[in-house]
């Protein structure tokens, strides 16, 4: 009976939505690191630590006042109420209980609330025996009164400091990676202690006429020497102190060198991947941005353009030299092969990225990328460029969306230039938007103002805007002329008069920036009074 | 006809010789390379060895004299550079296209006497920038003005008595009587600078004016046709 009530309220938690959002909201405060809101609150925790301990070290000569005393309970709340959080965090424990419901029903074995029960406690236990639940509860419980002797341990608070930033975890796996040489280097300096320790009180004890009283001074003096510090409160007095003291003085300074480089080297092999994980922690406040892969004269050239209109990119090459150019520039870059899985998936390709763009000068590269990005995103648009023009169909078949041909692009205009210099100026002034001048596209929307207006009643001269042509896949405008097909649409170069603008149709137009702005602005407002009405 | 030497046989200067309408234009290029020559040779193109270092040599093909155009498409700037500056030397009026590998060096082949620079890595860089972008435009230009369909941006020129002479560009209404879109206009009266026609500025049509419109090649050459009326057919 007492188990059912249980379980059903296990369910009942299982099936709250209301529940899951409360859960969901402190878990981005309180754990999730891509959160914007956990951000702001490790921000106000490390200020409330630093105040508390600024009113500790106020309260060892000044007596707190009232307020002080009461800003101590609101931080002790604070903390509680954190600490119980996290530990509620921690485990789902509806969903063990549930877990082990169905195991027994699937089994048709019998419930035992008392060993799920413990399953859950075991659960939370865990959290509580981890370090920073230790720290947690060791900043807290100093403030409960008959605790009061253990006022030194708030210093504790200060570790908590260690929670809401990450550079504890960075030093700590630094240091793990070179986890050989470091227990081989404390051997080494245990036994050193050791045998230093022993011949100094052999020759130094106080019958000997030297300063050591016990094994405890002769430690602390080891420890004093070979770290080079030495203090000078205890001498070697005899002959043979000296010497030991001179021996280990030498390799002390050995051992420090070499504790030293090892940590030096540590930190050399792991700045690459610090690095690297600033990259992408810049990377993921971008919601959309754009991979381009090989930072070659085109890649810088894209990347240029992406800057000057403030595009969210990200540049990976292989060459450490493109990428110091790379850096150079701001941008943000890695040095890694683009052609790896593991690399697309962490420039996010999968969260967040649009496009794809192959701009290496090796073809084999370019199909590479291209196919391992498609492989790993079906949807995202991928443009590759292509160096000879066998390669092109190659492309294609990888999955690229577009391929481009810098030398047959480059050899058309060179042609163009010849045979028409003034067209092609024309040709290139669209193409790099000089003078202000525009090709844009403006689309029809349902409801807005140009829908099923003829082309005639538009009055574009009044707009000072020229029309090119329509782009549509309506099937209605099939009976007109000058009807080029563009992919899977058709695109109506110079459509007549009487062309009916219908839904979805796009217009192409040329004009100056700000008229082009204008008339989109007028088709958005009419769009919006139409839906008011 | 117009006499062309390019200076360098490469995929680069492959493309821009298959763009060129052969009947009106006589191609030379020049190889030391006998391997590629001979392939220019063998798609029938006539080729010439000569040293660019040389000025003999190169008046010896006909730079100051019978060439016209000349493309720099050697694999080094700095090659380009000094075919640049030998060329100019001889012939002040010849027209100089040159290709740029670092775009330093695209001020150093202006100053060479270059006429036009063409920066391959560039346009690639901003074709994929414009596709990203403006896809649709892209498509379109893709798809017509590069050449794919019967959709050109081809140049008139005005010639003398023009029945066009002295009309304006807002009464012309190419878009109702000859299916074409008019892009700009070089006016004379106002220098060299193409104007966009967006209906800012009317313009005076006169002989030596020229006209960039956009449309279906047949409608581009009756357009021409009807412009020349004297029927002196130029391009």
């Amino acid at each position: 009976m007492f188990s059912r009530a249980f379980v059903y309220f296990a369910y009942l938690l299982k099936t709250s939505d209301r529940y899951t959002d409360i859960k969901g909201f402190f878990y981005d405060l309180l754990e999730n690191p891509d959160s914007k809101r956990k951000s702001y609150f490790d921000i106000f925790m490390i200020c409330l630590v630093m105040l508390s301990v600024f009113f500790l070290v106020y309260s060892v000569e000044h007596d707190l006042n009232e307020t002080g005393e009461f800003f101590e309970q609101g931080v002790v709340f604070v903390f509680i109420s954190e600490y119980l959080l996290r530990a509620w965090l921690y485990s789902d424990s509806h969903r063990i209980i549930i877990e082990e419901y169905e195991k027994a029903q699937y089994l048709n074995a019998h419930f035992s609330l008392f060993s799920t029960l413990r399953k859950v406690i075991a659960k939370k236990l865990e959290y509580m025996f981890s370090l920073f639940a230790i720290i947690d509860l060791l900043a807290i419980l100093p403030s409960y009164r008959p605790l009061r002797i253990l006022r030194i341990l708030l210093i504790f608070r200060l570790f908590k400091l260690f929670r809401y930033s990450n550079s504890i975890k960075v030093f700590s796996d630094v240091l793990s990676s070179k986890r050989f040489e470091l227990i081989t280097l404390a051997i080494f300096m245990g036994f050193l202690v050791f045998i230093s320790s022993i011949a100094i009180y052999l020759f130094e004890n106080n019958s000997s006429g030297g300063n050591i009283q016990d094994l405890y001074d002769a430690f602390y003096w080891s420890i004093v020497t070979i770290s080079t510090v030495g203090y000078g409160d205890i001498t070697p007095q005899t002959f043979g102190g000296r010497l030991v003291t001179v021996t280990l003085i030498l390799t002390g300074l050995g051992v420090l060198s070499f504790f030293t480089s090892i940590i030096v080297a540590a930190f050399n092999d792991k700045m690459h991947v610090l690095r690297e994980n600033r990259t992408y922690a810049e990377l993921s406040r971008y919601k959309s941005f754009i991979i381009i892969c090989g930072f070659g004269r085109v890649g810088q050239e894209i990347a240029k353009q992406f800057d000057n209109v403030n595009q969210a990119f990200i540049v990976i090459d292989k060459d450490e030299n493109n990428v110091f150019l790379a850096k150079q520039k701001h941008y943000l870059s890695i040095q890694d092969d683009a052609s790896k899985n593991s690399v697309l998936i962490n420039a996010g390709i999968n969260r967040g990225a649009t496009s794809v763009l192959c701009a290496t000068g090796n073809d084999v590269t370019n199909v590479y990328v291209t196919l391992t990005s498609r492989h790993l995103n079906p949807e995202i648009q991928i443009i590759s460029r292509a160096n000879r023009q066998d390669n092109v169909n190659k492309l294609f078949q990888a999955g690229a969306d577009h391929v481009i041909q810098p030398f047959e692009i480059a050899g058309l205009l060179a042609a163009e230039y010849v045979g028409q210099p003034v067209a092609f100026e024309a040709i290139l002034g669209i193409l790099q938007e000089q003078k202000q001048i525009q090709m844009e596209t403006l689309t029809v929307h349902a409801g807005s103002l140009l829908c099923k207006m003829q082309i005639g009643e538009v009055g574009f001269k009044d707009r000072k805007l020229t029309l090119v042509g329509v782009i549509s896949s309506d099937k209605k405008h099939q009976k007109h002329r000058n009807r080029y097909k563009v992919k899977n649409q058709h695109f109506y170069f110079n459509p007549e008069a009487h062309f009916e603008l219908q839904q979805q149709d796009i217009l192409v137009v040329i004009g100056r920036e700000y008229s082009i702005e204008h008339f989109q602005d007028q088709i958005e407002k009419s769009r919006l009074q139409l839906g008011r009405n | 006809m117009k006499k062309i030497a390019v200076f360098g046989y490469n995929r680069l200067s492959f493309e821009a010789i298959s763009r060129l309408d052969k009947s009106s234009h006589d191609i030379l290029i020049i190889e030391t390379d006998p391997a590629l020559a001979a392939t220019a040779e063998d798609k029938g193109f006539s080729t010439a060895d000569i040293d660019f270092r040389s000025d003999e040599d190169l008046k010896s093909i006909g730079i100051g004299s019978t060439i016209d155009i000349i493309f720099c498409f050697l694999p080094e700037d700095s090659k380009n550079v000094f075919l640049t500056i030998s060329a100019r030397a001889i012939d002040p009026s010849l027209d100089i296209i040159a290709i740029v590998d670092d775009p330093q060096s695209a001020e150093k082949l202006i100053a060479a006497g270059a006429n036009k620079i063409i920066d391959p890595y560039q346009i690639c860089g901003q074709k994929i920038h414009e596709l990203i972008k403006k896809p649709d435009i892209t498509n379109i230009i893709d798809h017509t003005v590069f050449g794919r369909h019967d959709l050109h941006m081809a140049e008139v020129v005005i010639p003398e008595d023009s029945y066009l002479e002295n009309t304006f560009t807002s009464d012309l209404t190419l878009n109702e009587h000859h299916n074409l879109v008019l892009i700009g206009i070089v006016d004379k009266e106002l220098g060299d600078e193409l104007h966009f026609a967006i209906g800012e500025n009317d313009h005076k049509i006169d002989a030596g004016d020229i006209m960039v419109v956009l449309g279906p090649s047949r409608e581009i050459n009756a357009f021409k046709k009807e412009v020349a009326h004297v029927s002196t057919d130029k391009i």
